[in-house]
């Protein structure tokens, strides 16, 4: 639909940024990346937690055996020569090594070469002193499982130390991490997919039903949902498609109301007009009362028959009753003929040399030049003059054709402007019923009838020091 | 003779009313008040003009019209209501001359029945006649003929025929048309020539939807195809 003035919108400012479309899906790629990362955490500290269990229980084991053995076979060891061979003979798996404390000498196995300056000085102490402990410690920049047992059935002092890298575990658990944040970031990806795809459901009917809507509003009563096969939704299209047949209902009631009142007064008024026509023919045989009484008559009673036509005019255009009976016409032509049939025949036309040719209809341009003269007569002390150019393209780049209407009265005022096209507006001018059949309908009518038509209709305030108003509409061009 | 006017219409009070108007300007008028009334009086003493409204008790204005037009040309005015739009169309499908709508000034219904009176007149005695194949014009004694036969048209069917056959070939366009047929200007509604130029083909085409006569320029108008 086309404003009645250059265009003005009005934007909800304060509408959410983010739609209900971009909140759903960052709500399913949320919870996607929430779940999976409490899952993948609780994986990874569960299966850190058992591997590194796992490991040390297997040491330790390792570790009580060896030194179990180291300890049988020391009761038979005469010196030092002996103590290595034996830790030689230990068996390590790949990434431990075992060293064997005698006295005060430290012999290592394995190549991995695991030394005195490897243990703790601590675990060492308590080894020492009898205690068999274990401890993760870094051992050459691993993290490493350090076991030490003394050695209490030799006949000396003796401890067995064994260190079990724990890289090999490391590197399994930073795997898993990789995989699991992998896993996480697919989640995420699902969830935002999931979430799109749950929008795309629930908010498929809601457009649906937001066009059905502008199409009700944009004035096809008739719209309705067809009924949706989902359960959920039926109750919502049962719903809309009561409250539009309730809307179309009253709308056609009361555009049937002001259609059938003026059809009703036809009649009568047919009386009246007749009777009217009858006593004016006698006028010059009344007595001077009657005669003014009669003239009275006379011009109100044609003033009444406009508004009901006016009237029912208007009411075709609400029940949308409205047809357009188009046909090419040549604008400067049409507008003399315009200006002939309503009395103002002398009004300068203003036109370019082409010929521009209007897609239009006849009868209801004739009322928009018809209602603006009269507007120009009634408030601005009679049209000057009537321009007619080539418009600036509307919506599709149709071309169009500008017809302006000029006064040399006071103007509109600016905040006057918009609703002066409004039905039975009563500007600062308003109340002065003069001399002129005026029913307060005209400017909304020429503005029904320019809309019919797709075109525009506005007024502006004449600039460049003269006063007065100017009326512009554009009606399509006719293009062969 | 006098003029006389056959009025049919059911309200009373306008009925009264018109009658006055019409006799003001000097002319008799009859009144009828439903369909059957109308075409009894019409038998009886006839009318040079015919105005009847569409809204009638019993048989409608259409019918009424349609009956009428079987026998005679007169010259018939129908009365319509303003939003009717189909009904001017079928009105004048029905063989009636012209239209008004309710509610009407007195002075445009006598304005219609004075050019109906005019049309009503020979077209032309100093027009010869005319022939286009099998179709045969002659203005002067208001008579056409097609192959040898008589075509009953009605005086506006007749008027509108001989404007076109006054420059065969001419395209006229529906202002020119109704400017010079009906005496209505630029604004005239342009369906009184289109739905005339209907009926008249329906009575001199022996195929109307392919017109061998009058022949329709898109955008332009109609002429008459020598």
């Amino acid at each position: 639909m086309t404003s009645a003035g250059p265009p003005t919108r009005t934007r909800t400012d304060d509408s959410r940024r983010f739609g209900l479309r971009a909140r759903l899906i960052a709500a399913f790629g949320l919870l996607g990346l929430i779940l999976s990362l409490i899952l993948s955490s609780a994986t990874y500290l569960f299966a850190q937690n058992s591997l590194v269990n796992r490991t040390q229980e297997v040491a330790l084991d390792r570790a009580n055996q060896n030194a179990a053995e180291v300890s049988r076979r020391s009761r038979a060891l005469d010196d030092e020569e002996q103590a290595r061979l034996l830790v030689e003979q230990v068996f390590t798996p790949e990434g431990s090594a075992a060293l064997f404390q005698v006295r005060d000498g430290f012999f290592g196995s394995s190549s991995i070469g695991f030394g005195e300056e490897d243990i703790d000085e601590g675990l060492r102490i308590a080894v020492e002193q009898g205690l068999a402990v274990q401890m993760l410690a870094d051992i050459r920049g691993e993290t490493s499982y350090l076991i030490g047992i003394p050695l209490k059935q030799v006949g000396f002092r003796a401890a067995y130390y064994e260190e079990t890298s724990l890289s090999g575990v490391e590197d399994t658990l930073n795997s898993l991490r990789l995989a699991l944040l992998a896993g996480s970031l697919l989640s995420t990806v699902a969830g935002v997919g999931l979430g799109f795809y749950a929008g795309r459901t629930v908010l498929s009917p809601l457009s649906t039903i937001s066009a059905a809507a502008t199409k009700i509003a944009s004035g096809d009563l008739d719209t309705r949902l067809s009924a949706d096969p989902d359960r959920d939704l039926q109750q919502l299209s049962h719903s809309f498609n009561e409250m539009a047949t309730a809307l179309q209902d009253r709308i056609e009631r009361d555009a049937r109301f002001a259609s059938d009142v003026s059809h009703e007064l036809r009649s009568p008024l047919m009386t009246l007009t007749a009777s009217i026509a009858v006593l004016e023919r006698r006028r010059d045989d009344l007595p001077e009362r009657s005669r003014v009484a009669v003239d009275l008559l006379s011009a109100d009673i044609n003033r009444f028959t406009h508004l009901v036509e006016d009237l029912l005019e208007i009411s075709r255009f609400d029940v949308g009753a409205a047809d357009l009976d188009r046909q090419p016409l040549e604008a400067g032509e049409f507008v003399r003929q315009a200006l002939k049939m309503v009395g103002s025949p002398n009004v300068p036309v203003r036109a370019p040399d082409i010929d521009l040719f209007i897609n239009g209809d006849k009868r209801r341009l004739l009322q928009i030049m018809q209602n603006l003269i009269d507007n120009a007569a009634k408030y601005g002390s009679g049209a000057t003059g009537v321009e007619i150019s080539r418009a600036a393209p509307e919506g599709f780049g149709t071309p169009m054709v500008q017809i302006s209407v000029i006064d040399e009265g006071s103007g509109v005022p600016d905040a006057e402007q918009d609703v002066i096209f409004d039905r039975f507006a009563r500007g600062s001018e308003g109340g002065r019923r003069g001399s002129s059949t005026g029913t307060g309908l005209g400017l909304a009518l020429a503005k029904e009838h320019v809309m019919l038509h797709g075109g525009r209709i506005w007024v502006e305030n004449r600039s460049g020091g003269s006063t007065g108003a100017r009326f512009s509409f554009t009606i399509p061009e006719y293009t062969p | 003779m006098s003029i006389k006017i056959l009025t049919v219409e059911d309200d009373n009070s306008i009925r009264t009313v018109v009658r006055m108007a019409l006799e003001d300007e000097g002319w008799e008028v009859l009144e009828a008040g439903n369909g059957e009334d109308a075409l009894a009086i019409f038998k009886r003493d006839g009318a040079n003009v015919v105005l009847i409204d569409i809204m009638l008790p019993g048989i409608d204005g259409f019918e009424v019209c349609r009956s009428i037009r079987r026998s005679t040309d007169v010259p018939i005015i129908m009365v319509t209501a303003r939003d009717d739009t189909h009904d001017v169309v079928a009105g004048l499908e029905a063989g009636a001359d012209d239209y008004l709508t309710k509610p009407f000034e007195p002075k445009e219904l006598s304005a219609r029945i004075r050019a109906l009176l005019r049309r009503a007149r020979s077209a032309d005695p100093e027009m010869t006649t005319m022939t286009f194949g099998d179709l045969e014009i002659s203005p002067d004694e208001g008579l056409v003929t097609l192959s040898g036969e008589e075509v009953h048209l009605t005086k506006t069917e007749f008027r509108l025929l001989v404007e076109l056959a006054s420059s065969p070939g001419r395209v006229f366009s529906r202002e020119q048309l109704l400017e010079r047929v009906w005496e209505y200007g630029y604004f005239g509604d342009g369906r009184l020539v289109d739905v005339h130029v209907r009926r008249l083909r329906t009575k001199i085409e022996p195929d109307p939807a392919e017109p061998r006569y009058v022949v329709t320029v898109r955008g332009l108008g109609y002429k008459l195809q020598a």
